[in-house]
């Protein structure tokens, strides 16, 4: 490769890889150093040069044993990520299939109205459940309750210790889902349309019915989508956590059950203990989970099969 | 795609319409109500939930407020219709600051890794994948900890424009991953044919990527731009990490006004008519997105 071509290609690949390596690879180093440093109250000149080993781990492992706080971190992280993912995929699914099944005059406005969350600003996605959820008479759910006489008196639904944990994971579930659900749909939807309809149309013929054409077609020829989205939505269910940040500061959600792991590192980090180093031992975890799974997820869905060469580069 | 009237009617399409079409309208209620609560209560006296239907008066009056910088009714207000405004340029300013970063970025890049050949780009491709995967929050404490490090040798009064470049280009590092991925789909589509003409010519690459081949991946331009302004507009950890407290967006004054739960201090229904301010470029934006999705999903998952 001579000089100019040299320089051609940096002057297409070089701002990206500014940007990569200023905000991915250094990052994710300086962040594994700082879980070995004291740092606190973001004093970096202070304690970025004083290391402690693995003094940030053994705490973190010793909270992760002995606070009932933290215990219930990881207790609402395993449901919410779990729960979340099945309803995100499977709804994902249910929503393609309903749409694909649909005439086009009602399937679009049907995902244009499930796209909705997803281009909502996450103040203002928080705040539509801010008022569905608040605990006074306002609270729409509880006015709908209360009109049924249900119930007689308005119900702090994520914050009553009554229906904690419960109340808590509902409500930080029933949003992340609704948001998540229409990643699945555009994307089996896609699928869907891309399958060849003279397939579907000669199994009609042949009287298959719509249950056994999804059955016997349509999912047996979407698996890869079905991987795709399964592992997809796992990542952004590990790490996404405004929307909850806020229900957690707005006092609709509580703070001990509304906090999966991501939340945690975010607020030990930056609101209540401003303890760096903890939270960056903390994420130090959810960075190898990434790392592991990333590169799981590029083996199973067979990337590197997928990357074509360019075939007419002069 | 072909038209319905090829598909055999061995089944009764109407019933199989209404059924779906009841069933996903009733799944979808929770959208439809929790939109409609927030936009009407906006232009309402009070929070529509919650009061008695007789009490309920049209008014435009959370509006005024809302520009006023109030936020209840009666108390006299802490902020003035200048500073609702700076708020508003600032949300515009990193809408359009991510758009543009994000956009040339990609542009640049999608086009390199589609065309063109060389040591480590499959690689770089497989990098790219990763990093769109990859947990953002595990990394802004670094970010954050890049920030003062690197603001330190910087003149104070430079911190607030530097804070504006910063927060811009790190919300647009998380989504360039997935736009370069997505870009480098639409370049995958156009002919070699196209690019081969103009080369043997004499063209340089640079001159054949901007007049000929950007032209014809306009929609691809068009959907990354949109997304990436939306991320930016809606961006809200960020801003509220890197911004210093006086330069509020949209989203940081919203997070602000409820903070703690407090409805003392203020009136809910101007709260509503600030989140529906905050809405409007999502709606204006609502007929293009399903489109540009379908699209942008397409070609940019595979190939």
């Amino acid at each position: 490769m001579n000089l100019k071509k040299k320089l051609i290609l940096l002057f297409f690949l070089g701002p990206m890889l500014f940007v990569v390596i200023l905000f991915y690879v250094i990052p994710l180093f300086l962040s594994i150093y700082i879980s070995f440093t004291p740092m606190t109250d973001w004093n970096v000149n202070r304690y970025l040069t004083q290391f402690i080993g693995l003094a940030n781990y053994y705490r973190l492992i010793h909270i992760m044993m002995y606070d009932p706080d933290m215990r219930a971190v990881i207790i609402t992280t395993v449901v919410f990520t779990s729960v979340t993912l099945a309803i995100n995929v499977l709804g994902g699914l249910l929503l393609a299939l309903a749409t694909y099944f649909m005439d086009e005059r009602l399937s679009v406005p049907y995902q244009g109205l499930w796209l909705l969350p997803r281009m909502t600003p996450i103040a203002v996605y928080a705040l539509l459940w801010y008022y569905f959820f608040h605990s006074s008479g306002i609270g729409l759910l509880n006015t709908i309750l209360m009109r049924l006489h249900l119930i007689s008196h308005p119900i702090a639904w994520g914050l009553d210790p009554r229906y904690l944990p419960w109340g808590a994971w509902f409500i930080i579930i029933f949003i992340n889902g609704l948001v998540g659900v229409s990643y699945g749909m555009i994307i089996f939807y896609a699928a869907f349309k891309s399958i060849p309809k003279e397939l579907i149309v000669a199994a009609r013929v042949d009287g298959a019915s719509t249950f056994r054409i999804i059955r016997h077609i349509l999912l047996p020829l979407t698996r890869w989508h079905f991987t795709f989205i399964t592992v997809w939505q796992l990542f952004s269910l590990l790490t996404s956590f405004a929307q909850t940040y806020l229900l957690v500061a707005w006092r609709v959600v509580d703070s001990t059950w509304g906090q999966p792991w991501a939340l945690y590192v975010f607020r030990t980090a930056f609101t209540t203990t401003k303890d760096q180093g903890l939270a960056a031992a903390a994420s130090t975890f959810l960075s190898a989970i990434g790392i592991v799974l990333g590169i799981v997820a590029l083996k199973v869905l067979r990337y590197k099969e997928m990357i074509l060469e360019p075939k007419g580069d002069i | 795609m072909m038209p319905e009237t090829t598909d055999v009617e061995t089944i009764n399409r109407r019933r199989m319409n209404v059924v779906l079409g009841v069933a996903v309208l009733l799944a979808s209620s929770p959208i439809l109500i929790s939109y409609f609560v927030l936009i009407a209560s906006s232009f309402t006296n009070q929070m529509i939930t919650g009061g008695i239907m007789g009490q309920l008066i049209f008014t435009l009056q959370n509006w005024v407020l809302f520009f006023e910088g109030k936020l209840t009714v009666t108390a006299a207000s802490v902020l003035s219709f200048w500073n609702i405004l700076h708020y508003i340029l600032n949300t515009f300013i990193v809408a359009f600051g991510v758009m543009i970063v994000v956009t040339v970025l990609a542009t640049l890049a999608g086009y390199a890794c589609s065309r063109m050949r060389f040591k480590g780009r499959k690689f770089l491709i497989q990098l790219l994948i990763l990093l769109h995967a990859f947990p953002g929050v595990s990394l802004i404490i670094a970010v954050y900890a890049l920030y003062i490090f690197s603001k330190q040798p910087l003149p104070q009064n430079l911190w607030t424009f530097y804070a504006f470049l910063y927060v811009i280009v790190a919300r647009a590092a998380l989504e360039v991953p997935m736009d370069v991925w997505i870009m480098k789909g639409f370049f995958d589509k156009v002919p070699w044919e196209v690019e081969w003409s103009a080369l043997i010519d004499g063209a340089s690459r640079i001159k054949v990527w901007k007049d000929i081949i950007l032209p014809l991946v306009k929609p691809g331009i068009a959907a990354i731009a949109i997304f990436s302004f939306m991320a930016g507009w809606g961006a809200l950890i960020y801003v509220m990490v890197f911004l210093p407290a006086t330069e509020k967006t949209l989203a940081t004054y919203i997070a602000g006004l409820l903070a703690g739960g407090s409805l003392e201090v203020v009136h809910l229904p101007i709260v509503a008519a600030a989140g529906t301010f905050y809405l409007i470029p999502t709606l204006a934006f609502f007929t293009f997105v399903r489109r540009y999705m379908l699209q942008t999903s397409l070609s940019g998952i595979k190939g």
